[in-house]
């Protein structure tokens, strides 16, 4: 039978399932620290002993959700750089299409859905950025924002369907790919915040 | 209030030198005579996150005969967060005494 520490040990890990690294990392740094703590106590070896020791650790709920806010914190802050990046290629893409492609290469529609999906992506990161800073409501934002990004890959789909240059091709591509490492980030963050809100719900 | 200046309470207890999560509890527990009695599971989000940081570095070492742990740190960066943060809260705590005292500010 399991003892009391490896029942806490693995209690931890189950709630700390958003991040497998992080919960194997901790896992094994807190069965470390419970063993010592219970080796330090008066009653050891006793399974009283690893109950306190695991009891002044503190709720595994309580301390994965800690670990849960950190994560959103840092996940976002990568969705944003992401963003940030993707917007500055898409807009060096977009001047370089204009440069490179002669005017009947593509449709006349093409341009203005380039043009104002990006300038409507930017809005909406922006404005998904100033809200994330006040509540989750930043999710369905940024799920507007990566709607806007993929919006402006229509375009990109008609370069590909019409044929053109090579480096215009591999521009678009690029394109194509930060809007879906964008994506990744997007859902992670999504992930990462619904897991939290569920932690904080069942710790109150 | 605690937990807002937790990350420098860990910065501080690992200045004397590098030291494991539980060593650490033990520090803060000693150092703030039992007034800091933490749940001590507490200090492994903050250790996480000045790690993520760059204030702390981990490596995981094994002493003869014991346990293998991870130990912590403070880095160069983390030094000097710390000597920021003890400028902050010298003037938060003198700004907080001279008021509950009733006296005028800056005193």
């Amino acid at each position: 039978m399991a003892g009391v520490i490896d029942q806490y040990v693995a209690s931890l890990r189950r709630e700390l399932d958003f991040d497998r690294a992080l919960a194997r990392r901790l896992a094994s740094e807190v069965e470390d620290h419970l063993r010592d703590a219970a080796e330090a106590d008066p009653a050891w070896p006793s399974a009283d002993a690893e109950h306190r020791a695991a009891e002044r650790f503190g709720v595994a709920r309580e301390i994965a959700a800690q670990f849960a806010s950190d994560a959103v914190d840092r996940q976002a802050r990568r969705t944003w750089i992401t963003l940030l990046v993707t917007a500055v290629v898409t807009f060096t893409a977009m001047r370089l299409r204009v440069t490179w492609l002669d005017d009947g290469a593509i449709s006349a529609l093409a341009p203005l859905v380039d043009r104002y999906a990006f300038i409507a992506a930017i809005a909406v990161g922006a404005i998904g950025w100033f809200a994330f800073r006040r509540s989750l409501l930043a999710f369905t934002i940024c799920l507007g924002g990566l709607a806007a990004s993929i919006a402006a890959g229509i375009v990109r789909a008609d370069l590909f369907v019409h044929g053109a240059p090579l480096h215009v091709l591999l521009a678009a591509a690029g394109e194509i790919a930060l809007v879906g490492l964008l994506s990744f980030h997007v859902i992670g963050l999504g992930r990462r915040l619904k897991r939290t809100a569920l932690l904080r719900r069942a710790g109150r | 209030m605690l937990k807002g200046h937790l990350d420098a309470i860990v910065l501080a207890a690992l200045e004397a030198g590098p030291a494991h999560g539980y060593a650490i509890i033990e520090a803060i527990k000693n150092r703030s005579t039992s007034t800091f009695d933490l749940p001590e599971g507490t200090v492994y989000p903050a250790l996480h996150r000045l790690e993520q940081a760059g204030l702390l570095s981990s490596t995981w070492t094994t002493p003869p005969g014991g346990r293998r742990r991870r130990v912590y740190s403070l880095s160069k960066a983390g030094a000097a967060a710390l000597a920021d943060r003890r400028k902050v809260w010298g003037r938060f705590s003198r700004a907080v005494d001279t008021l509950l005292g009733g006296r005028a500010w800056p005193a």
